[in-house]
């Protein structure tokens, strides 16, 4: 890709907080955010086709873990963001150990089910979490060194922008590493990859923990965000909802999810201002979407920008050991 | 209160849980264990039974008549669902089967919400099932042990279409080798479509035999499809025995959970799930991918 659709979207991402009123610079934070959500999805999904339907677990549990270092243990906003990550991260370390035990529709049911206990912890735990109520009022920490730059919203929206933007180039480091490689051989023909010594069952390890790092860094910045946290960010629809927005914008791309996450929001927005059943006009567009467009807004529109029949979102190339 | 009792009363509540669960899953295990799909919309279809049922029975006054209201109208969406939705996708990857029917699930628990709005429904079971038997002198509601004995009828009645009759060779047949069964004469899309209607069918009728108990609200099916995964895991993706013995384990699990250790109970059926996977990561009776 060249360097000139990167500046754009720099420059537009810095120019936002200018040219966009209070409201609107929450929405775009809001939309990063989810964006990120649905792009740590697409690294399990688009690259190992590793299909997880309970995304909201580690999304929960960083949201949580990031409200709770701030609001119980006082931790100033970046450290309990990097405090979220590391918690989730190791969290998913056994989690991800059992559920790639499995493949296909197993391993969607397994990550449902501990998603599912997640959320069964977060509802009954009352002392910690709040139970059903959820925590209002998180406070954003701010640190000793002047770390208060981020608290305000416009600073809170340049700090997401911030690590999102790390987030997407580390997701995009990984795909290009070796070890990306190796796991797109392994998509491709598991056997095959087999053969050639790889460990699948590692390298989709690798895949489901850094997903979730990022699904957890993305809980996080949500929870500094709207500064509520509630046991529903662990229901089984949040999973769901990230899964469309990634099938909508496309698997595979990394770029996709930032696109579906937008229209997702976009959607239920317009759609609710007009009917209460956004719901059933999102369901069908979903229905449509995996049936006539299974490569998603971002590969139709690539496919349609380089007018060639059907390129692949991964070329597949020989992966180098 | 006698300690005996008790336990044999919290044993039948078990066994008439493990009869609803039995209706949900089965239909699950059946359209997987053929089709290879995993139908994220079979709690929305069981929804739909309850309120098709609870309307039809307010409407005829009848509740021998909700039920098969209910079965046949899940089983008629089931069958229009295959034809427009699934048909497109033979030969795409399992996933994409699961994603479509979360659309259908999305799509029918509004449809649902519109069509009979926020208000729960009610059905009240006939007169005879109203009330309750002494069971070792302990009050038990008669309605729980009919619904036991419509668990053990649907188990068999399935297991005997399935090893009994024509029907049923040819469903094994195409779950054993679809292009083989296709080769010898069997329209296998028909079956396909068949097997479909007859899980969500059975899945619509767990819906209104639910409605006495629970009533039937928006949320019902969400909350009872994610049990019925739970079940269909431990058994064995697949498996009719696994099915029947999940289903057991599970409702028991939740109800003696919910009486000796309320705080947990929600905690240990997915624990549960997981220890079982752990030891036998295709189910209890199913068989490793």
């Amino acid at each position: 890709m060249s360097r000139l659709p990167w500046l754009a979207g720099i420059a537009a991402l810095a120019a936002a907080p200018i040219a966009l009123a209070g409201f609107h610079l929450g929405l775009l934070t809001e939309v990063l955010i989810l964006g990120l959500f649905a792009m740590s999805l697409d690294l399990q999904l688009g690259y190992a086709r590793m299909v997880s339907f309970g995304h909201a677990g580690p999304y929960g549990v960083g949201a949580f873990a990031a409200a709770l270092l701030m609001a119980k243990a006082g931790w100033p906003l970046p450290c309990a963001l990097a405090g979220a990550v590391a918690i989730t991260a190791v969290v998913a370390v056994p989690v991800g150990w059992l559920c790639c035990r499995a493949g296909g529709v197993a391993f969607a049911m397994l990550t449902l089910a501990f998603a599912q206990l997640a959320y069964a912890v977060a509802y009954k735990w009352q002392s910690l979490t709040g139970g059903s109520d959820g925590l209002a009022g998180v406070p954003r920490v701010a640190g000793p060194f002047g770390l208060e730059l981020f608290t305000g919203r416009v600073g809170y929206y340049a700090l997401t922008v911030a690590l999102v933007g790390s987030a997407l180039l580390a997701a995009r480091a990984f795909v290009a590493s070796p070890m990306g490689r190796a796991l797109v051989a392994v998509r491709e023909n598991e056997a095959r990859a087999e053969a050639l010594g790889f460990d699948p069952r590692r390298l989709r390890l690798a895949a489901f923990v850094l997903s979730n790092a990022l699904a957890g860094l993305a809980g996080a910045l949500y929870a500094g965000h709207v500064l509520f946290v509630s046991p529903e960010l662990l229901l089984w629809t949040v999973s769901g909802h990230v899964l469309v927005m990634v099938i909508l914008g496309g698997t595979g791309t990394l770029f996709g999810p930032f696109l579906g996450a937008a229209a997702f929001l976009m959607l239920e927005h317009e759609v609710s201002a007009l009917t209460e059943s956004w719901a059933l006009i999102l369901g069908f567009i979903f229905i449509v979407t995996v049936i006539v467009m299974p490569e998603g807004m971002w590969g139709l529109g690539a496919r349609l920008l380089r007018g060639a029949r059907r390129p692949p979102a991964v070329e597949p190339r020989h992966a180098a050991p | 209160m006698d300690q005996t009792a008790l336990f044999v009363v919290q044993g039948l509540n078990a066994l008439a849980l493990s009869a609803l669960l039995l209706f949900i899953a089965l239909g699950l295990t059946l359209v997987f264990g053929i089709m290879r799909i995993v139908n994220f919309a079979h709690g929305a279809v069981y929804m739909l039974g309850a309120y098709v049922g609870a309307t039809a029975g307010q409407a005829t006054g009848s509740f021998w008549l909700a039920i098969p209201a209910a079965a046949v109208a899940a089983a008629l969406l089931g069958w229009l669902f295959e034809r427009l939705a699934f048909r497109p996708l033979y030969g795409r990857e399992g996933t994409a089967f699961l994603l479509v029917t979360f659309g259908l699930a999305l799509c029918l628990t509004e449809a649902i919400r519109l069509t009979w709005g926020a208000d729960a429904r009610r059905l009240e079971p006939p007169e005879f099932l109203g009330g309750v038997v002494f069971v070792l002198d302990e009050p038990f509601p008669s309605y729980r042990l009919f619904l036991i004995a419509a668990g053990i009828v649907a188990a068999g009645g399935l297991w005997l279409v399935l090893h009994r009759t024509r029907l049923g060779l040819l469903i094994r047949a195409v779950s054993q080798n679809p292009a083989m069964a296709g080769a010898l004469g069997v329209d296998v899309r028909l079956l396909r479509g068949a097997v479909f209607a007859i899980g969500c069918g059975l899945a619509g009728a767990g819906g209104v035999l639910a409605v006495p108990l629970i009533t039937a609200y928006v949320g019902m099916g969400a909350s009872v499809v994610i049990d019925a995964f739970v079940v269909v895991m431990i058994g064995g993706m697949g498996s009719f025995v696994g099915t029947v013995a999940g289903s057991a384990l599970v409702a028991a699990t939740q109800t003696f959970g919910n009486f000796y250790l309320p705080e947990m109970a929600l905690g240990i059926t997915y624990a549960l799930m997981i220890v079982v996977l752990l030891l036998r990561p295709g189910g209890l009776f199913g068989e490793e991918e």
